[in-house]
């Protein structure tokens, strides 16, 4: 089970896009916290803001209001480099389409972030042992006998689970996961979700995985539904401008 | 690591870099073999003006020449400095005159204008830079002016047919006084009118009669011999070395090849008619005999000069111990630039220039050198095009691997990184299009003739024609270095045309490029 103190705290989050004359405001002051060890899923309509939220915990975009906290360290507010660095190691990320790299086999996929760790030097020099970790990540997920093929010769799901262990070759304290099975069929998500249950249970890692299938949400340790840019049930709070106007 | 993945990938897989390529290689390969074959051409051009010119010249100011040159000559030598460094000096004396000839290819007399100039022959070829090029005497001990003696009988035997000839004249003159002073004693001398007019044949008998009294009436002429033909002597023919393009010319076969057609041969006499110097300007003549005909490949020399010897030349226009020149060889030719600063400060003060070879051709040289540059700026603009291409296909190839960027950042890639995998990219693309066109512009050049002979036979029309062109084969200098510097100039234009297709990548948001359809 997952400890009690928050591993990821996201407080107050705002994000809104615009383009030319149209405002999208996607998030409005959305609070979230996720306990170290925990297996959460979000889900929410389409449109909600789920991966909004997944992008900003993940450092991949930033919060135009509000702050994350990673550890009690807040990251949103950090340098690209150090963002890099955090989205490098610390999260890992799985896509609904798995996004997977077509001018690499299924081993380099994989050790494509060990390979944006290290440099030429450090990358010859352990080599072997990169090779070898991320042979037996694919042996995890069940792709050890396809470790030379290209993406597209891979089933849906195989992709999928290349993603998963591209996404765990660095070892990441959070994995995020973004409608994982949503472009799955019944059988091949159903994998796909155990294997992520594994991955909690005997890893300890932690896991937020945004979806909308509401029959995967029983398999995960706790569910939040986001409604309109923010938790369900939470008081909307006031936007930062009305409230120092107040 | 990474970047240098992706790089070696984009490269394998992506088929339009192959146009990047090609184009990189197809500039590379063009300055390559243009830079090859100017410098081929700027080198034999530099070789033939230095092998006609001498090493250092010193030249009158004026083209009446300057007096005593064989005083210029022992100055110089009595110079320590200039001694030890100076292997051998030659006097000339540079002249304009009228040819006349008669031409084997139109049949008949024709005049031109051209160069005399006045040589002594061993130190001319003690100089350099001629005996090589005489056609004839080229590998004789010592070339000479002096005429072969099969020539020498010729010119002696027609001398002889005309002193006979006016010889016969004389004669028969002399037998007709003869008669006419016989006739003068017995009083029926008649004038010598005609004994009938051509209006005689219509006019009345009365006028007929008036004609005949009126010849009868006329005093006789006196009766003066004519002089006395001097006794035979035959000629002594002076010797001319005739360049070759004024001997020749050129004209096309029934291939339509251009050759070279003779229109003065071995043993033509010529005349050559020019002025004596001062105020006067007494038109002055002498026939010469072309002994021989000097080919250096230099179309200015051979088109316009005829060697004859230098005291032929002073005493045809009376410039004894005069010359326009002193031509000077070297024993090393770095000194040149010294030696033209000694010389300067031992002639100070008289009307003499002293220059290299380089100086003398100083225009021509410089303007090889700057159509060679001028050349070389345009060809680049070839690389420069290239370089636009790179421009178009990375932008199409950033866009095309828009979300491949977007999962690069997800995954933990800087901007930076991003940017780097595109500069590699086209750094890659420039060093592998310069080295496939280093190959190809290398091999050109190395076979540019054996491509030409080979194109010829497809297309029937020579590209390079050895005879218009003066050289039997194209000339070409492969430069290392210049290879080297066209080499980094189409890598950086590579480089510097991938850069704004890389900022785009760099720049591009990861969520946005995530969602890039």
């Amino acid at each position: 089970m997952h400890g009690t103190t928050p591993l990821l705290t996201a407080i107050n989050l705002r994000k809104t896009y615009v383009k030319y004359a149209n405002r999208i405001e996607v998030l409005r002051g959305l609070d979230i916290d996720v306990a170290e060890g925990e297996f959460l899923s979000v889900i929410g309509n389409s449109g909600s803001g789920k991966s909004t939220m997944l992008h900003l915990l993940g450092t991949l975009d930033t919060p135009d209001d509000g702050c994350i906290h990673l550890e009690g360290r807040r990251i949103d507010n950090l340098p690209a480099r150090d963002r890099d660095a955090l989205r490098n190691r610390t999260f890992g990320f799985i896509f609904q389409f798995y996004h997977l790299l077509p001018e690499m086999n299924v081993l380099e996929n994989v050790l494509a972030p060990a390979m944006i760790t290290h440099s030429v030097w450090s990358w010859w020099r352990n080599k072997k042992e990169l090779r070898k970790h991320a042979a037996e990540m694919l042996d995890k997920v069940g792709l050890g006998h396809r470790l030379t093929h290209q993406p597209r010769e891979l089933s849906g799901g195989e992709m999928q689970r290349a993603a998963i262990a591209r996404a765990l070759i660095n070892r990441p304290r959070v994995l995020l996961a973004d409608e994982p099975t949503g472009n799955l069929d019944l059988a091949n998500g159903q994998h796909i979700m155990k294997l992520l249950r594994d991955l909690n249970q005997f890893e300890n890692l932690t896991i937020v995985m945004v979806t909308h299938n509401l029959d995967l949400v029983h398999e995960t340790d706790r569910m939040v539904r986001i409604v309109d840019g923010r938790m369900d049930g939470q008081e909307l709070s006031q936007p930062p401008v009305l409230a120092a106007a107040v | 690591m990474y970047k240098i993945l992706l790089c070696w990938r984009y490269l394998k897989t992506r088929y339009l870099a192959l146009a990047c390529i090609i184009s990189v290689m197809l500039g590379v390969a063009t300055l390559i073999v243009v830079n090859s074959v100017m410098n081929g051409f700027s080198k034999k051009l530099q070789t033939l003006l230095h092998n006609v010119v001498s090493d250092v010249a010193i030249e009158a100011h004026s083209p009446n020449g300057f007096y005593d040159p064989l005083d210029k000559i022992a100055t110089i030598r009595k110079d320590p400095y200039l001694n030890e460094r100076i292997e051998a000096m030659a006097v000339t004396l540079d002249s304009f005159a009228m040819l006349q000839f008669y031409h084997r290819g139109s049949q008949e007399t024709v005049t031109r204008p051209v160069r005399v100039m006045g040589i002594e022959m061993k130190s001319r070829s003690a100089v350099g830079g001629f005996q090589n090029y005489l056609q004839l005497q080229s590998q004789d001990a010592e070339p000479t002016f002096v005429v072969p003696p099969d020539i020498r009988a010729r010119f002696a035997a027609v001398d002889k047919e005309w002193h006979d000839f006016h010889h016969r004249q004389f004669e028969q003159e002399i037998q007709r006084l003869r008669r006419l002073e016989e006739q003068k004693k017995k009083g029926d001398l008649v004038a010598p009118l005609p004994q009938r007019l051509d209006f005689e044949a219509g006019i009345s008998p009365e006028m007929r009669e008036f004609f005949s009294k009126l010849r009868k009436d006329r005093p006789a002429p006196p009766l003066t011999p004519p002089p006395a033909p001097v006794p035979f002597k035959p000629r002594e023919p002076i010797g001319a070395i005739v360049g070759h393009l004024v001997a020749n010319f050129k004209t096309r076969d029934e291939d339509n090849k251009v050759t070279d057609r003779a229109a003065m041969r071995h043993g033509d006499g010529i005349r050559l008619t020019t002025i004596t110097i001062g105020q006067n300007m007494t038109p002055v003549y002498d026939d010469f005999v072309a002994i021989d005909f000097f080919k250096s490949g230099m179309s200015e020399y051979d088109a316009n000069c005829i060697f004859i010897p230098l005291d032929q030349l002073q005493r045809l226009r009376e410039m004894d111990n005069r010359a326009t020149n002193i031509l000077v060889k070297l024993k090393n030719q770095s000194d040149a630039d010294d030696i033209v600063k000694a010389m300067a400060i031992l002639f100070k003060g008289e009307p003499l220039t002293v220059n290299t070879w380089q100086e003398k051709q100083g225009p021509l040289l410089r303007a090889i050198e700057i159509e060679k540059n001028i050349l070389n700026i345009l060809l680049f603009m070839i690389v420069g095009v290239a370089g636009f291409g790179i421009l178009a296909i990375f932008s199409m190839i950033v866009s095309e691997k828009t979300r491949d960027i977007g999962i690069l950042k997800a995954l933990g890639a800087s901007s930076a990184g991003v940017m780097q995998i595109f500069l590699s990219y086209g750094l890659l693309l420039g060093i592998v299009g310069s080295l496939f066109g280093t190959i190809l512009g290398v091999t050109i050049t190395l076979n540019i003739n054996a491509i030409e002979l080979a194109i010829a036979a497809v297309t029937g029309q020579r590209i390079f024609d050895g005879s218009v062109y003066y050289f039997t084969e194209i000339p070409t200098e492969l430069q290392p270095m210049a290879i080297v510097y066209m080499n980094l100039g189409a890598v950086g234009i590579a480089v510097v045309f991938s850069i704004i297709p890389a900022l785009r990548a760099a720049m591009l948001h990861p969520v946005q490029a995530l969602r890039y359809d």
